[in-house]
């Protein structure tokens, strides 16, 4: 593989990889606004 | 060879974001995902499953012969009572007098529901006149004393403060000391109280919420400790009151313990053997002359307002 298909691949990667990261992290951070004790308990918390 | 070297970098790279969102989602995000909708977990109760005059409402419907009419107190209260102010609107208010648009009571509306720090500030600032809550916290009081208001508070009822858990946790019963021994954080692993070798992830409820005031009240000036590194990988204990925990939200993940050996159902609250049973209250301004409010509490006490809320799952105060 060419080194410039190689570092394209692997930025695309990172950038795919950030952009879950964050989202994850943002919806995370939506349901602990709204979070209930009871169904944080019942979740295993 | 080069390929390889190639190839397997892009797999790390990848395998590492994965395993970050799976360890985030099974350590984290997992236990804040909740069943009910985003409008129902803001509002901490389904409030048209307990619609007044509405057929199939879930409150407990009572044909009353005392009736309201002419200037109508306006009705405020706690997540945990609204099935049963509900109920005395239906029983005594005007068809008509309650106005819902789907989602929320409009301002003209003779019942509103704002929890029970909406709740505290409306009956303050006029905008309702009778609220259904446990008693207000500290910073409720001062609220009312720079407003100049003083607030009457009339017990109707009795419920329990519970401790609740994981179904699963195999602790059933705390002492009112290892309770509070957890919450100040003397107390830091279930394995101390019979359970497994866990450290204890201590809730709170947020600031001026009927919860959180009386879990202040039961510390008695003890200062609630919070263990950071427990709320990621502890087990939890939190704390609510019964009906809410049991009637409202009926969660089989969770269950209640016992205090002192003994468990928070309507019998022990009833006799006083439960140690943690406390009254809820109908609050009103002391200087209202409404004859509808003094009526309307005179009702609340007697057979008939009492019957509601026995039959709404909460404990008569006889």
């Amino acid at each position: 593989m060419k080194d410039k298909i190689f570092y394209g691949i692997l930025i695309a990667v990172c950038v795919v990889g950030a952009a879950a990261s964050a989202a994850l992290v943002i919806y995370t951070f939506q349901l602990y606004q709204h979070a209930s004790i009871i169904s944080y308990i019942a979740n295993g918390g | 060879m080069k390929l390889a070297k190639q190839i397997l970098a892009i797999a790390l790279v990848a395998a590492v974001f994965a395993a970050f969102d799976i360890a985030v989602y099974n350590v984290v995000t997992k236990r804040y995902i909740n069943p009910n909708s985003a409008s129902m977990q803001a509002k901490s109760v389904e409030l048209s499953k307990y619609l007044p005059f509405e057929e199939n409402s879930e409150i407990v419907k009572l044909n009353s012969s005392f009736k309201l009419t002419g200037d109508l107190p306006v009705i405020d209260g706690a997540a945990a009572l609204y099935p049963v102010f509900s109920a005395f609107v239906n029983a005594v208010y005007p068809d008509g007098s309650v106005i819902f648009d789907g989602e929320n009571f409009t301002p003209d509306s003779a019942l509103h529901y704002t929890n029970t720090r909406g709740a505290y500030k409306a009956i303050v600032d006029g905008e309702a006149d009778l609220i259904f809550c446990a008693k207000p916290s500290e910073e409720q009081l001062a609220y009312a004393n720079e407003k100049g208001v003083e607030l009457e508070l009339i017990p109707i009822g009795r419920e329990a403060f519970v401790f609740i858990v994981n179904a699963e946790n195999p602790v059933n019963s705390l002492t009112e000391q290892q309770v509070r021994d957890i919450y100040s954080g003397k107390i830091r692993n279930w394995s101390e109280v019979g359970g497994k070798n866990r450290l204890i992830n201590a809730l709170e409820r947020n600031e001026g919420s009927g919860s959180q005031t009386r879990m202040l009240s039961f510390m008695g000036g003890e200062k609630i400790k919070r263990n950071a590194f427990a709320a990621l990988t502890g087990s939890a204990i939190g704390f609510s009151f019964r009906y809410y925990v049991e009637g409202m939200v009926g969660n089989s993940g969770v269950k209640m313990l016992s205090i002192n050996g003994v468990y928070p159902d309507k019998e022990h609250i009833a006799n006083g053997e439960y140690p943690l049973s406390s009254n809820f209250y109908a609050v009103c301004r002391k200087d209202d002359e409404n004859e509808n409010l003094r009526g309307l509490i005179g009702w609340i006490l007697s057979d008939e307002g009492q019957r509601i809320i026995d039959e709404s799952g909460y404990v008569p105060l006889e």
